[in-house]
C-alpha cells in the first residue's frame, strides 16, 4: 500500500490547513502520469511528503487557490509557496532537497536530458492525424504501440485529459485488426511481470495450460 | 562577435568547420525570436561567440546534421558538443558560463520563472498567426486572445509588485520573453499593451537594457524580412544585407 492510497477530496470539501513544517505536500491523483513523475521524485529523493488526492471530476472549490485551472500535481511547501507543472515541480524538488542528485551536474548532460524530455513531446504532439504516420495505421505506429500496450494496462487513458491525441490514438490502435489479434490479455501480463520481478522462471510461462 | 549580419548559408553550402576553442558557435537566423532569446544571453554574459545564419527557407544539407529538427538556434562548442531548443540552450549558457547568474540560484524564485516561461507559451504562435493574417482578413478574434495573454502576464507583475518579472532586476525569464515584444515595437503595435500598464512599463525599462538595445532588431528590415517570409521567398532571411 503505498503512501497515496487515500480517498480524493472532491466539491465540498473542507480546505487542508497549512503544510506542517518539515514536510512537503503533493496535490495528486492516484493514476495520473504527471503527478507519478513528482511521485518517483519524492521517493528517489527520500523526501517527506504528504499526498491528498484530488478528484478530478469533482474538483474541490478550494482547490482553484493552489492551481487557477485546478491541474496536478502541485507541490505545497510550510511557506505556503506553490511550484506546478510537473517538470518544474521535480526540478524543483532536486534542486531544493539535500542529498542524491537526479539531474546530472555537467551542464552539458543537463541540456541533454532537457532535449530527450522535449523528444519525448514532440513525439507526443507529431500527431496531427489519428495515426502518427497519417490517417492510416502504419509502420511507426506499430513500432510504437508495444509500449504503449504495456503502458494501457496500468490505464493511463483514465487519466486527466493532458494527452487527449494520445488516449485517441490507443483507442483507434485497439480497433486495429492486427493489434487486436495479437493483444496480451491484461490479468496475463500482470501475471507474467509478477513472477518476473521474482526472477521466477516460470514466468515466461505464465498462463499457459499445459 | 563575427557573422551576426552574415549572409545566411543554404542548400549546398559547405559545412562550417570545427568551433575554435574559447568560443561557442550559434547557428541562427537575424530576424528569429527563438535565437534572440540565445544572442541576448551571449551578450549579457559576455560570452565569446561566432554567430553562423541559417537559411530557413532553404536550409543546408548540413545543419540537419546538427538539430535534426533543422531548427535555430543550435549551440555548438569545440567539443563538438551541440545543444538546441532555445530555452535549453539559454539554460546551458547560464549554467556553463560564469559571471552574472541570470537564473536565481533560490530554487522556489527559479521555479516560478518557469512556470511564468509556460504562462508566456501561448503568445508566440498567437502573434504569429496575427501577423499572418493582418490586413487579410478579420483578426479580432485573435486580437483579445492576445490581450487575454497579456493580461496572464500583467497580473503576474501586479502581484509581484517588481518592474521585471523576476524582481527588481533584469533575469532571464525577461530575456526569454522579450524577442516577441521587440516585435510589437517593431511593428509599431505598442497600443496592444495599453490595457496592461506594468507590461507597458515593463517593455520601456527593458529597451534601457545594453544587451536589448545593442541587438534592437531593425524596424525597416524586419518589416522587409516579414513580408518576404510570409510569402516562402527563399530571400527573406537575408533581407536588407
Amino acid at each position: 500500500v503505498t503512501d497515496d492510497a487515500t480517498r480524493t477530496l472532491g466539491k465540498g470539501s473542507a480546505p487542508p490547513g497549512p503544510v506542517p513544517e518539515g514536510l512537503i505536500r503533493l496535490y495528486s491523483m492516484r493514476f495520473c502520469p504527471y503527478a507519478h513523475r513528482t511521485r518517483l521524485v519524492l521517493q528517489a529523493k527520500g523526501i517527506r511528503h504528504e499526498v491528498i488526492n484530488i478528484n478530478l471530476r469533482n474538483k474541490p472549490e478550494w482547490y482553484f487557490t493552489k492551481h487557477p485551472f485546478g491541474k496536478i500535481p502541485v507541490l505545497e511547501n510550510s511557506k505556503c509557496q506553490l511550484i506546478y507543472e510537473s517538470v518544474i515541480a521535480c526540478e524543483y524538488l532536486d534542486d531544493a532537497y539535500p542529498g542524491r542528485k537526479l539531474y546530472p551536474c555537467d551542464s552539458y548532460e543537463r541540456a541533454r536530458q532537457k532535449m530527450l524530455l522535449d523528444l519525448f513531446y514532440k513525439i507526443l504532439g507529431y500527431q496531427n492525424t489519428v495515426f502518427f504516420g497519417g490517417d492510416c495505421i502504419s509502420m511507426i505506429d506499430y513500432l510504437f504501440w508495444p509500449w504503449f500496450e504495456r503502458l494501457d494496462v496500468y490505464g493511463i487513458a483514465d487519466c486527466v485529459n493532458h494527452t487527449p491525441a494520445l488516449r485517441l490514438w490507443i483507442a483507434a490502435m485497439k480497433q486495429d485488426p492486427t493489434v487486436c489479434a495479437l493483444l496480451i490479455d491484461k490479468n496475463i501480463f500482470l501475471g507474467f511481470l509478477n513472477l518476473y520481478f521474482q526472477n521466477n522462471p516460470d514466468a515466461f510461462d505464465y498462463g499457459l495450460s499445459c | 562577435m563575427s557573422g551576426g549580419s552574415a549572409r545566411s548559408l543554404g542548400k549546398g553550402s559547405a559545412p562550417p568547420g570545427q568551433v575554435p576553442e574559447g568560443l561557442i558557435r550559434v547557428y541562427s537566423m537575424r530576424f528569429c525570436p527563438f535565437a534572440k532569446r540565445t544572442l541576448l544571453v551571449l551578450k549579457a554574459k559576455g560570452i565569446g561567440h561566432e554567430v553562423i545564419n541559417i537559411n530557413l527557407k532553404n536550409k543546408p544539407e548540413w545543419f540537419f546534421k546538427k538539430n535534426p529538427f533543422g531548427l535555430v538556434p543550435v549551440l555548438e562548442n569545440s567539443q563538438g558538443q551541440v545543444i538546441y531548443e532555445s530555452a535549453i540552450t539559454c539554460e546551458y549558457l547560464d549554467e556553463a558560463y560564469p559571471g552574472k547568474k541570470l537564473l536565481p540560484d533560490d530554487p522556489y524564485e527559479k521555479a516560478c520563472q518557469k512556470m511564468v516561461f509556460e504562462l508566456f507559451s501561448k503568445v508566440p504562435p498567437l502573434l504569429l498567426s496575427f501577423l499572418r493574417r493582418q490586413n487579410k482578413e478579420d483578426c479580432s478574434g485573435l486580437k483579445e486572445e492576445l490581450h487575454k495573454e497579456f493580461s496572464k502576464l500583467e497580473e503576474v507583475l501586479t502581484n509581484k509588485k517588481t518592474t521585471f518579472f523576476g524582481g527588481s532586476s533584469l533575469s532571464m525569464i525577461d530575456y526569454l520573453i522579450w524577442p516577441w515584444f521587440e516585435w510589437l515595437v517593431a511593428l509599431e503595435l505598442n497600443e496592444y499593451v495599453n490595457h496592461t500598464p506594468n507590461l507597458k512599463l515593463w517593455m520601456e525599462a527593458m529597451m534601457k537594457d545594453p544587451a536589448v538595445s545593442s541587438l534592437f532588431i531593425d524596424p525597416k528590415a524586419f518589416r522587409g524580412f516579414l513580408d518576404l517570409y510570409l510569402q516562402n521567398n527563399l530571400e527573406a532571411c537575408d533581407y536588407g544585407l
